[in-house]
């Protein structure tokens, strides 16, 4: 017990490690991105050589780099991420208006894409016969050929929510994996030896496949979940929901660095914080 | 020879079509991807255009052969790419071992949970917006190609590990083998089916990953063609309905990536 928290311990400092990474790339991305610093406003020769300076200063121009970094790190852990050059809001207003609706769309799309997936794997191993592996094979062949732009329009044009959108693009990956796991652990000696005693396949499926191949399972947590935030991208973008993944694709195409960069830092430590929890929990109980 | 076999020729064959035609793609077509027909937008499909033309009035089939040849021969030069970067970076972790293979397998796990359509976005944006169609290619498929590597990179390093550990392997260093002839004559031939089969799996996530960037309007810029921004547009369902010719270009890409889950080689084939 003492261990793993040890090992929880270091698994949070190297979340914190990453944070400051992170926070310096993003600075850096906005700092040296081409056309920092550049506003408009200084063309109106209206404008006064004070309220020119004024400008200037609002984007930090005359700071030096380390000062940049400093504030903009500080800003950070104090949950200020700047402002929305397009939107011309906080950055943080803006995530907290459309996180919930992300959340809950990606949640919901994991938890419907990892039920129909394991089901359909489990259903696969249970009863092995050519036509149930070719038709899962079609199935989540053809989904996987989609282009996830293209999920996103059958289910704007299906009426569908996002999160049926978001469990269709990440089920087809999850099954293929499942169902290799579920595959490889089936062809071991000790199922063999169980079938040999006479030990039912439900049984041996779920007392003896399914307990081996949960350890390699619960890796793709992580990876699946940074998957379905990915989706939610296009998802959003094309059914008009008003989610973070929509902000994230208008910040692209306005090119908004401080709100898109912002986005990308919060999606990569959530991801990576369930990456990290998914390993703790598989060290606990190897 | 077996029904595997039979579906791999046939699936050769198709992506060997489609890439020639890609390749050859002044021979296939003799307009222009850019040409206006002014008079017929939207065009049906006739003797004069194939496929009709959209709603600018260039004639789809053409497109669809232009948008091929940057489709199919940048995603693999992507692929290419990540793999040799993956081949480098997992062989180096595999062969030395200690806090180098400790580094680069912490890089690699770090960068396999990052978002990556995020990350390819947010990259996309810093590029100035009056960047010309051919760097927009460029940038995308480069940044598609560099942010790649991290999936290959463990199963490089596992056959390199397995390599390492060989008897053959410690016989040739045993022998005194230089550090290049150990490389040329042990590291590359050994490494290079896994490599193979790593470059076939990520050339259709590349072109699927273009096509959606592309449809959001951050991939391929136009006039230039892609699969992808051909797609662009595709929104408008009645214009679908009424010209069902326009997702062809849709119909060739699911054929394309289709093939290349075929031809992939199956678990135990690469070993």
């Amino acid at each position: 017990m003492r261990h793993w928290t040890l090992r929880l311990a270091q698994k949070l400092l190297l979340l914190a490690a990453l944070t400051v990474i992170g926070g310096l790339l993003c600075a850096t991305m906005v700092r040296f991105a081409p056309g920092f610093g550049v506003d408009e406003r200084e063309l109106d020769a209206r404008l006064s050589r004070s309220s020119r300076e004024a400008i200037r200063n609002e984007h930090q121009l005359g700071v030096g780099l380390l000062a940049y970094y400093r504030g903009y790190l500080f800003g950070l852990f104090h949950g200020d991420f700047g402002n929305s050059a397009f939107l011309e809001r906080p950055v943080s207003e803006l995530l907290k208006e459309r996180a919930a609706f992300t959340l809950r769309s990606v949640s919901l799309g994991l938890i419907a894409a990892w039920l129909v997936a394991s089901g359909l794997a489990l259903f696969s191993i249970r009863f092995p016969h050519w036509l149930v592996d070719s038709s899962a094979t079609a199935f989540t062949g053809l989904l996987i050929a989609l282009p996830t732009a293209v999920v996103a329009l059958l289910c704007v044009f299906l009426r569908l929510p996002v999160f049926v959108g978001i469990a269709l693009v990440t089920l087809p990956k999850l099954f293929r994996y499942q169902h290799n796991i579920l595959a490889q652990a089936s062809a071991q000696p000790f199922v063999l030896a169980a079938s040999a005693r006479g030990v039912s396949r439900t049984g041996i499926l779920f007392r003896h496949i399914v307990p081996v191949s949960w350890h390699p399972l619960a890796a793709l947590l992580g990876v699946s979940a940074s998957m379905a935030f990915g989706a939610a991208i296009p998802l959003e973008a094309f059914s008009d929901s008003p989610g973070v993944g929509q902000l994230a694709w208008q910040a692209a195409l306005n090119r908004d660095l401080p709100l898109i960069t912002s986005i990308t830092l919060l999606v990569t430590l959530v991801t990576v914080a369930l990456n990290l929890l998914a390993g703790a929990a598989q060290e606990q109980h190897p | 020879m077996s029904l595997r076999g039979i579906t791999r020729g046939l699936c050769f064959g198709v992506l060997g079509i489609i890439f020639a035609t890609g390749v050859f793609a002044g021979v296939v077509t003799h307009y222009s991807y850019a040409t206006q027909f002014r008079e017929t937008p939207n065009g049906p499909p006739c003797a004069a255009h194939l496929l009709g033309t959209d709603s600018l009035g260039r004639d789809l089939f053409t497109r669809i052969v232009y948008g091929t040849r940057v489709s199919l021969l940048l995603a693999p030069a992507a692929a290419l790419l990540a793999t040799i970067i993956a081949g480098i970076l997992g062989g180096l972790a595999g062969l030395r071992g200690g806090w180098v293979e400790k580094t680069i397998l912490a890089a690699a796990d770090l960068s396999l949970a990052l978002p990556l359509f995020f990350v390819l976005i947010a990259l996309r944006a810093l590029l100035p917006l009056d960047i010309s169609p051919t760097f927009s290619v460029v940038a995308t498929f480069v940044t598609l190609g560099l942010l790649g590597w991290p999936a290959s990179l463990r199963m490089v390093w596992a056959a390199a590990r397995r390599l390492r550990d060989s008897d053959h392997f410690l016989f040739a260093t045993a022998l005194g083998y230089s550090k290049s002839r150990l490389l040329f004559r042990q590291v590359v031939p050994n490494l290079r089916p896994i490599l193979l089969a790593l470059f076939w799996i990520s050339v259709p996530l590349f072109i699927l990953t273009e096509a959606t960037l592309s449809m959001l309007g951050l991939g391929v810029m136009e006039p230039l063609p892609s699969w992808g921004n051909l797609l662009r547009g595709s929104e408008d369902f009645s214009l679908m309905f009424e010209n069902p010719w326009r997702l062809a270009p849709l119909g060739v890409l699911v054929v394309t990536v289709v093939c290349f889950q075929y031809i992939l080689p199956k678990t135990g084939e690469t070993a």
